[in-house]
């Protein structure tokens, strides 16, 4: 019964994409959205192409998403580790969170676009400023979701490991770690989706390579199909991390799941 | 109490997949009787209950009211669940009044009955509260008198009392007793508790284990006020107990 | 048994206990006195919030008392200890451990080697009967069965008092019983000084070698009942119904 389900989602969820390319194809071919927009198949294609033969001068599209990953698996492992630690350390102690929380606060509200041009100043148009970035696009979900997580300890359960006689050590080791991670990952999960559209902000400004990059070349050459081929491949990206994300956390949080 | 059959269901069947929970279960309900149903913990209580108000759809078998089938919106039911389900955005009298607007009765009528009510559960000085301003045993009279305020020709009771205070369920079983008597109402009341169904029924069907069947009927004809230290009382206590025990 | 033999192993002394908030002070515990002594189990019983939990706390030190002292084995409490453990009404389950990961951490975290705070561990484990569950995770047992897992729990610590707190308030009636029963099997096996807190009569009488009628807020010993009656007892035996019967009667009297 719960295969049959799950065929039956997923044949509907067929039919939803090809209601769209259908709608998408139809436009194309009897209206005058032909001019603004390619066939489906024509990105199709293009997407098949960019993936064997190279886009700009050296990188084929696998590469250049290579390229972008590497920025932001750097840049978000920056974040997490900061962020956690940051958090935790805001939410379990007094003095920090008194010093470090109006800061935080102050900082919190700017989008991490607006980084961009201090980024450039900074460091250049290199990686560092690209990295910087993304940084900053993850670090802040990740340091409110730890903070909120390391607040909500429950003070009965400390108590209870105190009286089996735990030291601090052990209690925030073995009591306020693990009970933070489901936080951490809510925080992990929003902060890796906009580090992913940190990096596209930082490549379309400033880059050789990298997807970014692949959308503002092909809007400078009015070639739509790079620039959907590249959406495409944005998406599909973005999607493979948080369903990645998603199965750590499956993995590392099953003590939450009830059922079998 | 009359003869009259209120509640008639008959050879009701109920599985999920391949896991049968309720077998063949028939039994009926008199006017005015007050039915406490018990089983042994994990016995298809939920389902059971989901099917009687038509929350599942039953396999097979029928449930009829008044020799109709049910219909939730022709038949005056009243559920009383464990959750106190008030609603927090309206005051006390609002709440009971809630349930008499549903069923489109008049103001004056209304105005009446709401009166009533508040005045048998002891709510009249607390009308204008809300929910969060009330303890756990004034919210269980609130759902209580508003369910008893559309004058419900049958009441499905679901362990209301299960995590209250005892001192305070004793007190309110003995208040549910009152309005019982006053109003003739019929109550199918489910519980866990023995004893509880001892004090405060006029039948005990007793359910067996999964896949639930319906294992005796045991009438309990003693009388008001009970006490729970008085030998007849401790024998049917005692019959019920072997009938289902467990642990 | 004669008093001479008794050891005592718990004294409160002439202890109260004052809250202090914003609304004023708020007096719970009013000059409390009694003893426990070695092996016994004690039923601390008294009506809805009548501070019995406090009291617990005191004892185990999750409180500190405003006047007079709480004296453990002749040491007065300053704080937790391991010699003290306690089962708490909402299990207060590490729910990030499996089964076995919990009922060890008392001796994990005092620096007991591995394979003897397994060994430990399982016989707690087989002793409140969840042998075969020891890799589950709490979420995944029943309400009875994590009480189960809190109770072995505090065992496998091995301390000389255990404080349980309303263990089975939560739990069904018939799963109370079934759990009652268990806890009767289990200290008369493992002999241990137990302080138990409930508002249930039944619960009190069932396990108790004797009871302590406590009165409402602010808290003070109202009445003592050494419970004589023969284990496992019979909730509906004359005797049982009869002290029954006059307990729940003096604690209405206590809230009058």
């Amino acid at each position: 019964m719960k295969v049959a389900a799950s065929i039956k989602n997923f044949l509907l969820s067929l039919a939803g994409f090809a209601a769209i390319l259908l709608i998408w194809q139809l436009g194309v071919s009897f209206t005058s959205v032909g001019n603004l927009l390619p066939s489906p198949w024509a990105v199709a294609v293009r997407f098949v192409t960019m993936c064997t033969n190279t886009v700009g001068r050296k990188y084929t599209l696998p590469m250049h998403l290579l390229v972008s990953l590497r920025r932001v698996l750097i840049g978000f492992g920056l974040s997490a580790a900061s962020g956690i630690v940051i958090g935790i350390a805001m939410g379990r102690s007094d003095l920090i969170r008194a010093i470090v929380r109006p800061l935080f606060e102050l900082v919190r509200p700017i989008p991490g676009v607006a980084w961009i041009p201090m980024a450039i100043v900074w460091f250049g148009i290199g990686e560092t400023a690209k990295i910087f970035i993304i940084f900053i696009g993850g670090f802040v979900n990740i340091v409110v979701n730890t903070f909120s997580g390391s607040r909500q300890v429950d003070e009965n359960i400390l108590n209870a490991a105190y009286m089996l006689g735990a030291n601090k050590v052990q209690a925030f080791f073995k009591i306020v770690i693990p009970s933070c991670v489901p936080y951490i990952f809510s925080g992990l999960q929003v902060g890796l989706s906009t580090s992913w559209m940190a990096v596209l902000a930082a490549e379309m400004v400033s880059a050789t390579e990298g997807v970014g990059w692949i959308i503002t070349a092909g809007q400078q050459n009015a070639d739509m199909p790079q620039i959907l081929a590249g959406i495409i491949a944005i998406a599909v990206t973005g999607l493979a991390l948080a369903s990645l994300m998603r199965l750590l956390e499956r993995v590392l949080c099953r003590w939450r799941v009830r059922g079998s | 109490m009359s003869e009259e059959i209120k509640v008639k269901v008959e050879h009701l069947t109920k599985s999920f997949g391949d896991l049968l929970v309720l077998d063949d279960i028939s039994f009926e309900v008199k006017k005015g009787e007050f039915l406490c149903i018990v089983g042994p913990t994990g016995c298809g209580k939920t389902t059971f209950l989901n099917s009687l108000c038509k929350l599942y759809d039953i396999d097979s078998g029928s449930i009829t009211m008044n020799g109709k089938p049910i219909d939730l919106k022709r038949d005056d039911i009243a559920y009383i669940f464990q959750e106190y389900s008030t609603m927090s955005w309206l005051t006390v009298e609002e709440n009971i009044r809630y349930g008499l607007k549903i069923k489109h009765c008049g103001e004056a009528l209304m105005r009446e009955r709401v009166e009533n009510v508040m005045e048998m559960v002891g709510l009249t000085k607390y009308r204008n509260y809300y929910p969060r301003q009330l303890s756990a045993s004034m919210l269980q009279r609130v759902v209580i008198a508003r369910a008893f305020a559309v004058e419900p020709q049958l009441l499905l009771m679901d362990e209301p009392y299960g995590q209250l205070d005892l001192q305070l369920k004793y007190h309110l079983e003995d208040e549910l007793i009152n309005l019982w008597r006053k109003t003739g109402t019929t109550v199918i009341f489910i519980t866990h508790n023995i004893e509880e169904a001892v004090y405060l029924s006029n039948r005990i069907l007793v359910l067996t284990n999964k896949p639930t069947k319906v294992k005796e009927s045991i009438e309990n004809p003693l009388p008001r006020p009970r006490k729970v230290s008085a030998p007849e009382f401790v024998e049917i206590r005692e019959r019920v107990t072997e009938l289902i025990k467990w642990w | 048994m004669t008093m001479e033999k008794k050891k005592t192993v718990i004294e409160v002394r002439d202890v109260s206990k004052t809250f202090y908030n914003r609304e004023g002070d708020h007096l719970v515990v009013d000059h409390l006195n009694f003893n426990v002594y070695e092996n016994e189990f004690v039923v601390l019983f008294g009506p809805g919030q009548c501070g019995k939990t406090t009291v617990l706390n005191l004892i185990a030190g999750l409180e500190l008392p405003t006047g007079g002292e709480v004296v453990v084995n002749g040491e007065k409490v300053v704080g937790p200890s391991p010699s003290r453990g306690m089962v708490y009404q909402t299990t207060n389950l590490f729910m990030w451990y499996n089964v076995m990961k919990n009922v060890e951490f008392g001796p994990c975290v005092r620096g007991v080697k591995k394979a003897e705070r397994r060994k430990k561990a399982q016989y707690y484990i087989d002793l409140v009967g969840l042998t075969g569950f020891e890799k589950h995770f709490p979420v995944k047992l029943s309400g009875g069965m994590q009480q189960r897992v809190g109770i072995a729990r505090a065992y496998c610590n091995e301390p000389d008092i255990i404080c349980m707190d309303e263990p089975f308030g939560h739990l069904d009636a018939q799963t109370r019983y079934l759990m009652e029963e268990e806890v009767d099997r289990i200290s008369a096996s493992e002999k241990r000084t137990v302080v138990f807190v409930t508002n249930n009569a039944e619960e009190a009488i069932y396990l108790a070698d004797r009871i302590i009628l406590l009165h409402n807020c602010p808290t003070s010993v109202h009445r003592e009942y050494l419970v004589n009656l023969p284990r496992p007892r019979n909730y509906v035996a004359p005797e049982f119904l009869e002290l029954r019967e006059q307990i729940t009667k003096d604690m209405d009297d206590t809230i009058g």
